[in-house]
């Protein structure tokens, strides 16, 4: 899994992100410090580069630790896109880089994959 | 359940004919890398973003439609909780500045009575094909006692700019008010739509 190559035990204080978590290509704010709570499971996340027009089947790599969310408006900037299946993908407001993670529909529960996001 | 991290929490909408530029305003990035993405293909529905006003922490959702104003299907289930419309019209294109009058119309029978509006005259960037002069904008904006910019999503011109004011224009209406929980929360999954493509600023 990429994301067990890292270390990210110093991000986390008590249970929560230590540091604003912000986009790794453009710096947007996405959660300030202490308004998320570190979650592991492993999760399919789209990539953000696809090599072909995938289409319904679009590449995916497994994903394990995850910010979660439990009110949207948590986020300090975000987007939400469009439907698929009970899913909403979230993205950086300002860039539109992403999959950064995602909303699940039924439990309104946002999940940001800390490989996908910039600590600082 | 945790505390609030923002003050106020503002729901707008963009509204306008199609091809005005609509979803490119809110899916702002044109020719760069990230344009053949999973995302750009999904498209966004609505993004979230905190701006700071006078002191105040303030959240704004911010709504594209999913393309029904092609079949002039808007209607109360869209305008639900709006506090701020943005009314868009394309510089290059005169039937889009006529059809304000008839999108003013519609917001009035189906939109909250005191939800803010404001113009915006898109493509600003297109100067060699301008059709609709920003005077004519102006005045109809003027004639109904509307705010007024001209914006362009591609070169990113006044984007962020028409948005402050407009989150500006809903705060001075609020002050006073109780802070909070009077925007009913909006449900997400409150609109059926089929993935559609991004044919945007390419
Ligand atoms: N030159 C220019 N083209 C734009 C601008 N905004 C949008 N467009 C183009 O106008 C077309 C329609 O845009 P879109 O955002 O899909 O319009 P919508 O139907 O209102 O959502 C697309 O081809 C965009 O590339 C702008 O500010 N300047
Ligand atoms: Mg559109
Ligand atoms: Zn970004």
């Amino acid at each position: 899994m990429p994301d067990c190559n890292e270390n990210y035990g110093s991000e986390i204080y008590e249970g929560k992100n230590l540091r604003s978590v912000k986009c790794k290509f453009c710096n947007s704010v996405i959660l300030t410090p202490g308004t998320a709570t570190f979650t592991t499971f492993e999760f399919q996340l789209p990539l953000i580069k696809q090599t072909k027009i995938a289409g319904a089947n679009p590449e995916t790599e497994c994903v394990s630790l995850f910010w979660s969310v439990n009110d949207m408006f948590t986020f300090q900037n975000v987007g939400f896109s469009n439907t698929v299946a009970s899913t909403k993908y979230l993205t950086c407001a300002d860039c539109e880089a992403g999959p950064i993670g995602y909303h699940d529909i039924p439990s309104k529960m946002s999940y940001v994959a800390l490989s996908r996001v910039r600590h600082s | 359940m945790a505390k609030k991290t923002y003050d106020l929490l503002f729901k707008l909408l963009l509204i306008g004919d199609s091809g005005v530029g609509k979803t490119c305003i809110l899916f702002r990035f044109s020719d760069d890398a990230f344009t053949t993405t999973f995302i750009s293909t999904i498209g966004i529905d609505f993004k979230i973003k905190t701006v700071e006003l006078r002191g105040k922490k303030i959240k704004l959702q911010i709504w594209d439609t999913a393309g029904q104003e092609r079949f002039h299907t808007i209607t109360t289930s869209y305008y639900r909780g709006a506090m701020g419309i943005m009314l868009v019209y394309d510089i290059t294109n005169e039937k889009s500045f006529e059809n304000i009058v008839k999108w003013l119309r519609n917001i009035d029978e189906h939109a909250n009575e005191d939800v803010e509006k404001m113009i915006l005259g898109n493509k600003c960037d297109m100067t060699d094909k301008r059709i609709v002069s920003k005077e004519r904008g102006e005045t109809i904006a003027r004639e109904h006692g509307i705010r007024f910019m001209e914006t362009s999503a591609k070169a990113n011109i006044n984007i962020e700019r028409a948005f402050n004011e407009l989150a500006e224009a809903i705060l001075d209406k609020t002050a006073g008010k109780d802070p909070g929980d009077h925007v009913d929360r909006v449900m997400v999954d409150r609109r059926q739509q089929s993935s559609t493509s991004k044919s945007c600023c390419n």
